[in-house]
């Protein structure tokens, strides 16, 4: 155990030096610049923009979210539980976006959508509607392009907790007359619930953070969290407001982290 | 604003370059006028020793200029030239700055940041003794910043879309005439004064811009957007992919469109809003400031200027370049003498003081 700590000191010590102190400066900053006080917490909290950005983000990460757990439980379920076949061509869908940029696919989704993109085009020749639908530069597509990037996340903690059903359970049920709708409700789903969980988490708090696909695919109408404060710190420099608002984020983030954790603990045991 | 602007240019120096409309030798020379890192020639070669850092927006060419430019640059004057890709923007010129030991000399910032900063006590003033004031169009010389090339918001469109083709800023807004979507600039700069100008505020009556106005239009107006572009490129692909038929673009991007679509997208310098460019200098910085003055005065050679106009499609800062400039090319030079009376600058002292609040209240209605 000794060894062990000691081994892990250079570790702790890299998070404190470059994490730590920076975030320190940053909670001194957000009490000071420009004036001391608690001036710019309720500017965060109060003035319009800011708070519309927070509850646009929020809504954002949530249906984000919730878009990508839903899919990545097919996807795993495919992957986990599907043909040898099946298994291989899912696996592959899932590792080819880990290779591939989040700048090529945000403009990968715009000429796939946009007005006279490929999408569009398709649905023009096949007769299926006379004009071009608006589907990027707007909510739909970040929401698309956000999920498009998490889902493989999702896919991991999802897997961990298939593979950890006992194959008995179900065959029993199955013995008992259940019908396989009633199965996957009543015991793969609940017996899956911490692998949904985990997955929920670690979308969620990724999904906080972006920054280029919904700067990209929103067109301009869905700025986040994320873009102001890029936009406080270099554009209207406004370092104390980007403090604090990164404090906001942070505490906002960390309590849903620590819901969730304690929920995650109490299913895991 | 600029500062997007200028990361723009050397993307469209790239792309052209890709494209095979220009060599890579003039796109070199295009980055060379980009950065004024023309030679100062043998009259400066008594410059003093030392090195300077030019920051701009850099990308892959910053090596290969360098060793373009930097090394003949060094031999000629004996001031080094190292470039830095990382962005001038307010933020980070004021982190430089403050943090007491700034690694960097000349600075593509907006004359109106420089002016801000300048104020602050954060950049040198321009030293007209070194710098040509005569070489300057009259009304855009600065203090704290040097005047080097101009862009202007124009009104772009796909000529296909219409009968008759928009002749105003009215136009843009009325789109039971001219149909179809539309897209402005993600960072209000030009915006405003275009909703104004829409709803019928004279010219010379702009500044100081009404705000609340110039919102209410815009918001009253925003079903019609079909995106705030914030990039060059992306303002090109909106036009070009059909999502709008009409957007309020920079004309160096306008002029791509319309030479690349052989005037299918084409644009009107009718109520352009002209942007100037500046360089600036950064505070005790450590190239010294005699050598970064003679770096800008260097900028201002007119022939130097032409070929950053071909390059790139942005108007000269020396009015004496104007005529310098091929006769079929100077329609699209936004301070030609045919085009300039067509459209009204951005008030930098304006936007000094009132940037930042402005760019707040924008956003909110624009994403809202």
């Amino acid at each position: 155990m000794r060894a062990f700590l000691f081994l892990i000191c250079p570790v702790l010590l890299f998070l404190g030096v470059s994490y730590l102190l920076p975030f320190l400066g940053i909670v001194q900053l957000s009490f000071t610049d420009p004036d001391p006080g608690l001036a710019q917490y309720s500017r965060v909290l109060t003035e319009d923009l800011p708070t519309g950005v927070i509850w646009r983000t929020l809504r954002l990460c949530v249906l984000v979210t919730a878009v990508s757990v839903s899919c990545a439980y097919v996807i795993t379920l495919l992957w986990v539980r599907g043909s040898p076949l099946v298994r291989s061509i899912t696996e592959l869908c899932i590792m080819i976006p880990f290779w591939i940029s989040v700048l090529s696919r945000a403009f990968g989704w715009l000429s796939m959508l946009s007005n006279r993109g490929l999408l569009n085009t398709w649905l023009q020749d096949m007769g299926l509607i006379d004009s071009a639908i608006q589907m990027t530069r707007n909510e739909f597509a970040v929401v698309v392009g956000m999920s498009h990037y998490l889902i493989p996340f999702a896919v991991f903690p999802l897997a961990t907790a298939m593979r950890n059903v006992d194959e008995r359970v179900l065959t029993a049920a199955d013995g008992m007359g259940a019908s396989r709708l009633r199965i996957f409700w009543q015991i793969f789903l609940p017996m899956t619930s911490s692998g949904i969980l985990g997955a929920t988490l670690l979308v969620f708090v990724f999904s906080i953070g972006f920054y280029v696909t919904p700067a990209l695919l929103g067109g301009g109408q869905s700025v986040l969290v994320a873009e102001l404060i890029y936009l406080w710190i270099f554009q209207i420099p406004q370092w104390g407001m980007a403090a604090a608002m990164s404090v906001v984020l942070m505490l906002g983030v960390g309590g849903i982290l620590y819901v969730l954790m304690r929920r995650y603990g109490e299913m895991a045991k | 604003m600029n500062t997007h602007f200028q990361n723009d240019l050397a993307e469209i120096l790239k792309e052209r370059a890709a494209k095979g409309q220009i060599s890579r030798r003039q796109m070199l020379q295009g980055f060379a006028a980009l950065l004024g890192t023309t030679a100062l020639g043998a009259g400066a070669a008594k410059a003093q020793d030392g090195r300077l850092v030019f920051v701009n927006w850099g990308g892959d060419a910053l090596d290969a200029m360098d060793e373009a430019f930097g090394t003949p640059f060094t031999e000629e004057t004996g001031i080094e030239v190292l470039y830095d890709g990382s962005g001038p923007t307010e933020g980070a010129i004021t982190a430089q700055v403050q943090g007491g030991n700034p690694s960097w000399d000349l600075v593509d910032a907006d004359p109106f940041t420089s002016q801000a900063l300048g104020r602050k006590g954060l950049m040198e003033p321009i030293d007209y003794d070194i710098v040509d004031e005569s070489k300057q169009r009259e009304g855009f010389g600065w203090e704290y910043s040097s005047s080097c090339y101009f862009y202007s918001y124009v009104i772009a469109y796909d000529a296909t879309q219409f009968d008759e083709p928009p002749t105003s800023i009215a136009d843009f807004f009325d789109t039971e005439k001219f149909p179809g979507k539309r897209s402005m600039y993600k960072w209000g700069a030009g915006m405003w004064e275009a909703a104004l100008l829409a709803d019928g505020v004279a010219p010379e009556d702009l500044y100081p811009l009404d705000l609340e106005r110039a919102h209410a239009k815009i918001d009253g107006f925003k079903e019609h957007i079909g995106a705030f572009w914030g990039g060059g490129a992306e303002s090109q692909s909106l036009l070009l992919n059909g999502d709008v038929s009409m957007a309020l673009i920079w004309n160096t991007r306008a002029s791509l469109l319309h030479k690349d679509t052989e005037g299918e997208i084409t644009f009107t310098w009718q109520d352009g809003i002209i942007g100037p460019g500046g360089i600036g200098v950064l505070k005790g910085n450590p190239g010294g400031t005699e050598a970064a003055m003679r770096y800008i005065a260097a900028t201002q050679d007119p022939e130097r200027q032409v070929v950053l106009f071909q390059m790139l499609g942005n108007a000269p800062s020396n009015p004496a370049a104007d005529a310098l400039i091929p006769e079929d090319e100077r329609r699209f030079n936004a301070m030609d003498p045919e085009n300039r009376p067509k459209q009204i600058a951005l008030d930098t002292d304006w936007y000094e003081e009132n940037y930042g609040a402005a760019l707040d209240a924008y956003l909110q209605i624009i994403s809202a």
